[in-house]
């Protein structure tokens, strides 16, 4: 009996001694790594804006994004006459940015509306929070000129404008991102002769339920100035993202696209009579 | 003390009676590249991070080298792979890849040959276990090892297939990879640190 334990255990020492020997998994005993393990870069959101707000996020550095985006005049609910929208016409947006570097983009942006040109710079000032609730914080700011601006007293003086905004991002349960954006904007007005400052105040979120797909929603408290712009913006649908696209699908009562006009205001009430059908396609390059 | 504990970082267990114990140099040069051609789009990895070592059973590389008493165990830090683009990388290492499960690829064995070439190369022919994803193969693969300093330089290529190692092969937009990935390593051994 003694003999048949010795046995076992001589066996179970030599099944130990022989996986102690070459594994791949499995590193040898005494091979000790040198260097630390990469770790993996935190994201909270995946893309660097979310319907109109910006993220935090920020692209590697020598990163190229080009964008195009479209708001449909029609609402949804002129029906099959206006193919629910899709004839048009539409507000238009082209976009590019560039990482120059890991945590400063430059980007020019150009919208048909007023023709409004737009250069922007932001940044990713910090990353951090817990592993449970991952925060990145950043900051935007731009300049834009509408170089067909509305008629207007004072118009052709007073083409420029200039906003500037922080992004608070948070990762909950490694799902839901949440995001808070307040901002400056200066002269939200430009048919009037003058100048004034005012604040909105953007709220978004986005639920991952995958790498690929999310649910995003976005809503934009905008002072009421007295102005056709009058109402919040409000925002939701749908993003797809691959290796280097984000294709979103929206329904909105927004149909401007640059800072300096979307954080006027919206024209149209947030009601679904007044939904109008977006996307936004990005695409990221690298040279 | 100091020398014992780098030696111990690189030997091979005791079953094996090596002469002569080569580790990664670290200061050196280290390529570990993919490449995927599929149908529409080419694209490549690289990363330097790769570490091991390699114990031999004779004082240095000759055509005697080999058997059961060498040893070799290589593995790369997968989350360290730059496809160029940012997101690309998150994706192929969170939804592929998997790397926080599987962190690192490794390939550990036996040097089955050496054979000499001219000028001092030997072409090494090694077996082992290739892990990646969790997943472990048989392979046999061959090396050119060009003597360079006291150690050498160790160039590799060969190929590895996705679903080898139960990776899902990627078929999205900008993120399509062929099934059969080409694999190319360029590194440097030097003897390890109580054999200089």
């Amino acid at each position: 009996m003694k003999s048949h334990i010795l046995s076992a255990l001589l066996a179970a020492m030599l099944l130990v001694g022989a996986s102690g020997t070459v594994g791949a998994q499995q590193r040898p005993e005494r091979f000790q790594r040198r260097e630390q393990q990469t770790e993996a870069e935190m994201a909270v959101f995946h893309s660097v804006q979310a319907a109109n707000l910006p993220t935090a996020e920020t692209l590697k550095k020598g990163e190229w994004l080009f964008e195009i985006s479209h708001r449909f005049f029609p609402p949804v609910s002129d029906g099959a006459d206006a193919l629910w929208g899709f004839d048009g016409p539409v507000t238009n947006r082209f976009g590019l940015a560039y990482a120059a570097s890991d945590r400063v983009m430059l980007g020019v942006l150009r919208s048909n509306r007023s023709d409004n040109v737009e250069l922007n710079v932001r940044t990713r000032l910090f990353e951090g929070g817990s592993e449970a609730v991952p925060v990145m914080i950043g900051l935007m700011g731009g300049l834009a000129w509408n170089t067909q601006a509305p008629t207007g007293a004072g118009a052709d003086e007073n083409e420029s404008q200039q906003y500037a905004q922080l992004m608070f991002n948070a990762l909950l349960g490694d799902r839901l991102a949440l995001g808070f954006v307040p901002s400056l904007l200066r002269n939200p007005t430009i048919v009037d002769a003058g100048s004034e400052t005012v604040f909105a105040m953007g709220m978004h979120g986005q639920l991952y339920v995958s790498e690929m797909v999310s649910f995003l929603g976005e809503w934009i408290i905008s002072e009421d100035r007295g102005t056709d712009q009058k109402h919040d913006s409000g925002s939701f649908g749908i993003e797809f993202e691959t290796g280097g696209h984000f294709f979103k699908v929206i329904l909105t009562n927004q149909q401007l696209m640059n800072p300096t006009q979307f954080l006027g205001g919206a024209d149209a009430e947030f009601t679904p009579d007044e939904w109008r059908v977006g996307f936004n396609i990005t695409r990221l390059l690298a040279f | 003390m100091v020398l014992a504990l780098c030696w111990t970082s690189v030997v091979p267990t005791g079953s094996v009676s090596a002469q002569q114990a080569y580790q990664v140099e670290l200061d050196a040069e280290r390529v570990v590249r993919f490449t995927s051609r599929a149908a529409i789009e080419e694209f490549d990895g690289v990363t330097n991070r790769i570490d091991g070592f390699v114990a031999i059973n004779t004082a240095t590389l000759t055509a005697e080298t080999g058997g059961d008493d060498t040893e070799f165990f290589f593995e790369v830090d997968l989350a360290s792979i730059d496809t160029g683009i940012g997101l690309r990388n998150r994706h192929m290492q969170k939804n592929y890849l998997e790397v926080e499960d599987y962190p690192y690829a490794a390939f550990g064995g036996r040097i089955a040959r050496a054979a000499p070439l001219s000028n001092g190369v030997f072409r090494v022919t090694v077996q082992g276990t290739l892990g990646i994803h969790g997943v472990e193969r048989e392979r046999s693969v061959t090396c050119d090892l060009s003597p360079i300093g006291d150690g050498y330089r160790v160039q590799c290529a060969f190929q590895v297939l996705l679903t080898d190692h139960e990776i899902e092969v990627p078929k999205v937009m900008f993120l399509k990879l062929n099934n059969e990935i080409q694999l190319e390593l360029d590194f440097r051994i030097e003897p390890a640190e109580d054999t200089k």
